[in-house]
């Protein structure tokens, strides 16, 4: 992992077309301005990974599959 | 019928979902998309996955499924907590509890909260469905 230090209103580049500015910083929280082609998809990471799963999701389970997994859940402690 | 303002990520303009329980194979239940036929999710209360599950819903969220915005809901009585399903082909089924679909159970109004923590894993795997 590459580690820069920069201060609100310093930039970044990645590659030829990508730039982060850090507009804000708190001891919490940093803003960041993103400006990148449209080709390019900017996504925070845990959407990026939810939107992965749920794609995976969306396809069907069989019928075997869907039993193994009822059996598999059955030894789980089952609250609402 | 429950409402998904924003749909889901990566289906975002599925926004009608049914939800479909079969005793025969509770407690995995079925999200049946109204606005596109073939589309549905298996998910699990994700009470059933941990017992403990602590919910982290971001404001953004709260204020799309209409809840208090300085606390989190009470899953059971104000929010129903759902972990979509995985079965990818060569591998163990896996739970994703980074994202719990979140419902307000009195307006019926969905949404996929996505944390910003790593506390869960999107990819939880499903105890007894490790290959030995």
């Amino acid at each position: 992992m590459l580690v820069i230090r920069r201060r609100p209103g310093e930039t970044v580049m990645i590659g030829e077309d990508i730039e982060i500015e850090i507009l804000d910083a708190t001891h919490s929280q940093v803003k960041l301005g993103i400006r990148a082609p449209k080709s390019v998809t900017v996504l925070r990471k845990e959407i990026r990974l939810t939107r992965e799963q749920n794609l995976a999701a969306a396809h069907e389970f069989s019928s075997v599959e869907l039993d193994r997994l009822k059996n598999a859940l059955g030894g789980t402690i089952s609250r609402l | 019928m429950l409402t998904f303002p924003a749909g889901l990520p990566g289906f975002e303009r599925a926004t009608r979902f049914v939800l479909v329980e079969q005793p025969e194979y509770a407690p995995i239940v079925s999200l049946e998309s109204v606005d596109c036929q073939e589309l549905r999710f298996l998910a699990v209360p994700v009470g059933t996955l941990d017992a403990d599950y602590s919910l982290a819903v971001n404001e953004e969220d709260l204020q799309r499924l209409g809840l208090p915005m300085e606390r989190q809901p009470v899953p059971g009585s104000e929010v129903l907590c759902l972990a979509l399903l995985s079965a990818p082909r060569n591998g163990p089924a896996t739970a994703n509890l980074l994202a719990p679909v979140v419902v307000n159970l009195k307006t019926r109004v969905g949404v996929q909260a996505v944390r910003a923590d790593s506390r869960y894993s999107h990819q939880y795997l499903i105890p007894g469905e490790a290959a030995c």
